[in-house]
């Protein structure tokens, strides 16, 4: 389970090295019977600063948990998750509080994600508003250029997200995860509950974000192809584990794994070629 | 907070109820502690407009009592002593709103007291101890419903967040609590405090007492809430953004819990109104002489004022308005689209 | 099933525990001023203040207190009354039976009209019938029952159909047997007629709604596809599925019923536990309000019980989740 990476010619230094991550939920029951059960169990791998790292798997692997894990919502039952020289899984809270803001998590609902009762505007000033380093005014240009950045018009910045269609939503959020310069954004299937059409906008618009910002990308899907168009190398997750890892062409082309293989079986195919395949 | 319309026109006519009372003191002719005792058990004055001699005055008007003769305790319209009833008339000192000295009444007569709604033993006007009377039940009730919200969602809230064994210890004390029936309960926490109190510390003291009893229903409801909203994705991107817990308390879990805790307060004051009535009708409430709907009904216990003194029974009747109106908001708050709702499982809500 | 059963009742007799706990809890909110005003309190002897002294260790810590006391219920006694100078049970016993009476009686009678009202007019929901009942219903809602049971009891003086207090008439030993129970039968009529109308609104409101939204699910509409008759189907199909909110109900209405009942019981003179309690509050009689809050929690607990084997009897999700378990 070695990983290979990717010669970019990117900067090779780990921003974050997941080591033997274990995550385990036990169901209280009376009468001592505690049944346990396990999200995570030993995941390893390094993401390198700059990079893009897509983690693929079914329902149930426990990609989702592992996001949370990483963006430090949830505390891990063992293991150690080292990011800029801390180690997250142990670091206490008042800690944590100080490093969450770097690692930002897109959810795969944008509309549970968004508060119905505040406007765009209210929603992205948010973080700044919490960080509480910036004037007002400064606050709202920031939101505003933000806003252009991920391709919402100014307009929208007065209405509630109701008002705005779901890859807008989806834009805002991107655009909110923005706001306190994260070094690591987390898409946690992202693009899952948009149209194809809206989401292959949005997948344009994050590669756009990863030539032009210097962030790590760490891309959580079920989508294999979706997988090996946005992020240079895969992690085929199941039941918990990391089964496979390497770079995106070599994972399609030449799936090592049963898992996998049915992952790539389960891409909708149609008689043309899919995506144009990333030209190494 | 925008509100649907009909919770609107509810709470205007809540608030225009409670105005009156509030401003007790203008709209009654007299001093509720004011005694005459000269006049005990007057029935109450019947207002006319056409006199014995079929005229019509424009000015409505009551005649005095005077005793049966023969009787001694029977009373008569002396229909030789009209008294026309003058409005916006100077009275008795009293404070509008607890401070502002005045002394313009709504009505009244010049020289004799007119008593709309008779006297009890001490020739005290029924009428103005009836709207003073509301000033405190309806305080005791608003304030008792204020604190027991407050408890009930900090426990709830502290339960919800928090979990674990925080949460069992806090739900299985509600239990406890939700396991006595309200007026058990009432009497266990009364029984143990002083009886001999004065006025301001009973009053006080009742607020406590009642507040104490109901905290456990509101606090498993908005436990219920927070456990849901503490999961929503909005709250945890807010806990992304290195957001402290007392801040998703406040500004995303609270808006959650506001439609529960509106409903809630509707239910309840008309309750704890209620309960105060009870403990000063017991005399274990507001002593005498301060007036309030309970204690107005204290003599009540006696059949010869039962049987024979009518009008001693309207107070009983005082806070039917008011529980019309608490139960229409709360209607208006049910019919409203969903953010009002509470689940169907829990009782009281069709109260 | 009989795990459920143990386990329910398990629960129950913790509560019951848990609130007598609570309650000898509560003696601590005035503990220097208590017992200091029972030294004056000119009901209670220094020779009974004396000997309850040893006996209850009324100035030691809270636990103690509460040990003795405890050690006094497994003795069949429950402390002390001061002011009637006998151990608590058998005065509590007397009452509570009358209290039971009351309270069973007016339970009975409030579900037998609340269930077929609730579910004639959920049938008709909307129409003229159903908004007769609505209206009616909030009348007698916004109505306090300590209104209801005044005004019964002006009722009953000035028409003279009902005796106004007590449970039986002077002469009750010499009467027949019939007599006796139409004697009963008469003084209960007033209390019971106070609480069945104090807590009758809000179960046909709570039946109405329970049933109106199980009148809405698609498997009676297929039911009724099948030609069963209308009765059948309102009380064998419709009526257990709304078993759930409805036995919740049920175990609110007998806590809703007690504190009614020790209301009304005072205003009536009904020689339960109402006036009993009240009387010992003003003469603080600390081991009679705890003794009575103990048996508020009892019958409330058993009724809750009651609702819970109800519910596993009509709803088989119920049996199936503890089965599983």
């Amino acid at each position: 389970m070695e990983s290979e990476p990717t010669l970019r010619g990117q900067n090779m230094e780990p921003l974050l090295t997941v080591d033997n991550l274990s995550k385990r939920y036990t169901k209280r029951g009376f009468a001592g019977a505690r049944q346990d059960f396990v999200a995570l169990d030993g995941v390893s791998f390094t993401v390198s600063t700059g990079t893009a790292l897509a983690i693929v798997g079914e329902s149930g692997s426990g990609k989702s948990t592992l996001a949370s894990c990483i963006a430090c919502l949830e505390t891990p039952s063992a293991g150690n998750l080292w990011f800029e020289g801390k180690n997250l899984a142990q670091a206490p809270e008042c800690d944590l509080r100080l490093i969450r803001p770097q690692i930002q998590l897109i959810f795969p609902d944008p509309a549970s994600s968004l508060s119905a009762r505040w406007t765009v505007l209210e929603i992205l000033v948010e973080p700044l508003v919490l960080q509480g380093k910036l004037s007002r005014t400064q606050m709202e240009t920031r939101a505003f250029s933000l806003l252009e950045r991920v391709g919402l018009s100014q307009d929208a910045a007065e209405r509630p997200p109701s008002e705005l269609s779901g890859g807008q939503r989806q834009r805002l959020a991107i655009a909110r995860a923005l706001t306190l310069d994260p070094k690591l954004l987390i898409l946690d299937e992202a693009l899952s509950a948009l149209d194809c059409s809206v989401q292959a906008q949005i997948a344009n618009l994050l590669l756009e974000l990863q030539s032009s910002l210097a962030m790590t990308f760490l891309f959580i899907s079920h989508d294999l192809a979706m997988a090996a168009h946005l992020a240079d190398e895969i992690a085929v997750m199941s039941h918990g584990r990391i089964i496979e890892h390497g770079p995106s062409t070599k994972i399609l082309q030449n799936p090592g794994h049963e898992a996998t293989r049915q992952l790539l079986a389960a891409v909708p195919r149609l008689p043309r070629p899919p995506w144009p395949a990333t030209q190494q | 907070m925008s509100l649907p319309r009909k919770v609107t026109i509810w709470l205007l006519v809540l608030a225009v109820m409670h105005g009156i009372v509030l401003c007790a003191g203008f709209f009654a002719p007299y001093n509720p502690v004011e005694q005459d005792r000269k006049n005990p058990y007057l029935p109450p004055m019947r207002l006319h407009v056409m006199d014995t001699q079929k005229h019509l005055h424009l000015r409505p008007f009551v005649y005095l009592f005077q005793i049966r003769p023969g009787t001694f305790d029977q009373y008569a319209e002396d229909t030789a002593q009209p008294r026309p009833l003058k409005f916006f008339v100077t009275g008795d000192r009293y404070r509008l709103l607890g401070f502002v000295p005045a002394h313009l009444h709504l009505f009244g007569a010049d020289n004799d007291r007119i008593y709309l709604l008779g006297t009890d033993a001490y020739g005290r006007d029924q009428l103005s101890r009836l709207l003073f009377g509301g000033q405190i039940s309806l305080l005791a009730g608003l304030l008792g419903a204020g604190f027991t919200l407050l408890i009930g969602w900090c426990i709830g809230a502290a339960a919800g967040y928090y979990g674990g064994w925080r949460d069992d210890l806090l739900m299985r004390l509600a239990e406890l609590f939700l396991a006595l029936p309200w007026l058990y309960l009432l009497f266990a926490i009364r029984a143990f405090l002083p009886l001999a109190v004065n006025p301001l510390q009973a009053f006080f003291l009742i607020v406590a007492v009642i507040a104490a009893v109901g905290w456990a229903r509101p606090a498993r409801l908005v436990r219920g809430i927070v456990l849901s909203a503490k999961e929503r994705d909005f709250v945890r991107a807010a806990r992304g953004f290195g957001a402290s817990d007392l801040y998703l308390l406040r500004r995303h879990i609270f808006p959650e819990t506001s439609s529960v805790l509106l409903t809630q307060a509707a239910i309840l004051i008309p309750q704890y109104v209620l309960a105060e009535m009870t403990l000063s009708f017991l005399g274990l409430g507001v002593p005498e002489p301060v007036p309030s709907w309970g204690n107005l009904l204290s003599n009540l216990q006696q059949y010869s004022v039962l049987v024979s003194y009518w009008w001693m029974y309207l107070p009983a009747l005082s806070i039917v308005p008011f529980f019309l109106g608490y139960l229409g908001l709360a209607s208006a708050l049910q019919e409203s689209p969903g953010a009002y709702k509470i689940g169907r499982r829990s009782l009281g809500s069709l109260a | 099933m009989i795990r459920y059963f143990l386990r329910r009742l398990a629960h129950a007799f913790l509560l019951v525990i848990g609130v007598s706990i609570l309650a000898f809890f509560f003696t601590t909110l005035a503990p220097g001023n208590y017992f200091d005003e029972m030294r004056l309190n000119p009901q209670i002897s220094p020779e009974t203040l004396a000997a309850l002294r040893t006996q209850y260790q009324l100035d030691r810590p809270l636990p103690i207190r509460y040990a003795s006391w405890v050690n006094s219920v497994l003795h069949g006694q429950m402390g002390f009354s001061f002011a009637y100078n006998s151990p608590v049970a058998p005065l509590l016993l007397v009452r509570s039976k009358n209290t039971l009476l009351l309270t069973i009686t007016a339970t009975l009678l409030a579900w037998a009209i609340a269930i077929p009202l609730g579910v004639w007019s959920a049938e008709r929901l909307g129409r003229l019938p159903d908004r007769v009942i609505s209206w009616s219903t909030a009348a007698l809602l916004v109505v306090p029952d300590l209104a209801l049971a005044l005004g019964l009891l002006v009722l009953a003086v000035r028409t003279r159909w009902f005796p106004t207090g007590g449970m039986v008439s002077v002469d009750f030993e010499s009467l027949s047997s019939f007599n006796k129970i139409r004697d009963l039968a008469m003084h209960l009529a007033l209390p019971v007629a106070a609480l069945v109308l104090s807590t009758l609104p809000l179960l046909v409101r709570h039946v109405r709604a329970a049933v109106a939204e199980v009148l809405r699910a698609p498997f009676l509409l297929a039911a009724e596809g099948h030609g069963i008759r209308r009765s059948t189907l309102l009380y064998r199909y419709a009526l257990p599925a709304a078993a759930n909110p409805l036995a919740s109900l049920f175990g609110f209405s007998i806590g809703a019923l007690l504190s009614g009942s020790l209301l009304i019981e005072i205003v009536m003179s009904w020689p339960g536990l109402g006036p009993f309690l009240l009387e010992a509050i003003l003469a603080r009689d600390i081991y009679v309000v705890i003794g009575g809050v103990l048996f508020s929690t009892i019958v409330l607990a058993a009724g809750n019980f009651l609702a819970d084997m109800l519910l596993f009897w009509l709803d088989p999700r119920i049996r199936t989740e503890s089965a599983s378990q």
